[in-house]
């Protein structure tokens, strides 16, 4: 029962660390090309176009590997519980 | 104001502090000199401070739990000052099971047939009858509180050097995590809270100005009741 109660609210701890990972990650990219478009077209007030770019740019990112790696944040805290169990409980 | 924030940061840090000095493991030099489980009734204080029955037992009221007597050999005195001395510890040894703090401990029994074989070891044995135990948490006497014993290893002498690796990436991994929370914090702050301030500014900043402009009137008039400086 301890164990069922660990994973549910681990999991849930989980997902909001992924939540804000990937919003945090998306977020930066965002900048960086909002960054890049200002750096190319300095005189530009074209706000549309600019949506245009940064939306590719996301749309790009979206289906790099970048965004997979935020689901090391379920991945590394398991590996890490299992091996403490298993160091723990070898003498 | 200002007074009130530092100290009530330096609490914080104090009781994260004892938090994690309760928390995170520490070891000590110790030659255990018997092992043994005892009947334990729990004060609705001290059952804070120790953990639930075995992994896999029904929890009643109150338990057998083992314990460790050792004789530990002191650290340094402040931190610097080495000592030879030897002082009494006693330990539980209790399974953390799935739950708090995350040791996942299953092998109590285990751990209390390390101890009772190595309790019976002689101090002129092959190897000497020292250990380093792995542990958590205080010895209160007052209350009853023991640390609990994690793990245990046969050393060959007092004198072992002990590196406390875990402690030390776990540090590491803080402030890395503290790093990244502020970070992320800031992103927030910049992309979504300021853009909202910044259209909600304008109509504040007049509002403001006026709240300031009254409050100060009532400033003055309060200020001239106060003593002038004294030059």
């Amino acid at each position: 029962m301890a164990f069922v109660r660990l994973v549910v609210f681990g999991f849930m701890a989980l997902s909001v660390i992924y939540l804000s990972v990937a919003i945090y990650s998306r977020s930066v990219r965002r900048e960086k090309l909002e960054d890049e478009w200002a750096e190319d077209n300095p005189a530009s007030t074209d706000m549309a176009a600019r949506d245009v770019f940064v939306g590719k740019g996301i749309i790009a990112y979206n289906a790099s590997f970048r965004p997979k790696l935020v689901g090391l944040v379920y991945v590394i805290p398991t590996v890490i519980v299992v091996a403490i169990v298993y160091i723990t409980n070898t003498n | 104001m200002h007074r009130f924030k530092i100290i009530s940061r330096v609490l914080m840090f104090l009781v994260f502090g004892l938090f994690l000095h309760y928390v995170l493991p520490q070891h000590d030099v110790v030659q255990i000199s018997q092992a043994e489980p005892r009947r334990t009734d729990f004060g609705s204080f001290n059952r804070w401070f120790y953990a639930q029955a075995d992994g896999g037992s029904v929890e009643l009221p109150s338990r057998d739990v083992f314990y460790i007597f050792t004789d530990k050999k002191e650290t340094f005195l402040l931190g610097f000052v080495p000592r030879d001395t030897t002082e009494v510890m006693v330990y539980r040894n209790e399974d953390t099971g799935w739950i708090w703090p995350p040791y996942f401990k299953f092998d109590s029994s285990n751990l209390h047939g390390q101890a009772t074989s190595q309790a019976r070891k002689e101090e002129s044995s092959e190897g000497g009858n020292w250990a380093v135990v792995t542990h958590y948490g205080w010895r209160i006497p007052f209350m009853s509180i023991f640390p609990n014993a994690v793990d245990m290893k046969a050393i060959s002498g007092p004198d072992e050097r002990i590196i406390p690796w875990f402690n030390i990436f776990f540090f590491i991994f803080l402030m890395v995590g503290i790093g990244f929370l502020r970070a992320m914090w800031m992103q927030f702050r910049e992309r979504a809270v300021d853009p909202l301030l910044d259209n909600a500014g304008h109509r504040y900043d007049e509002a403001s100005a006026e709240m300031a402009e009254r409050g100060g009137r009532v400033r003055r008039w309060l200020n001239t009741w106060r003593a002038k400086d004294k030059r």
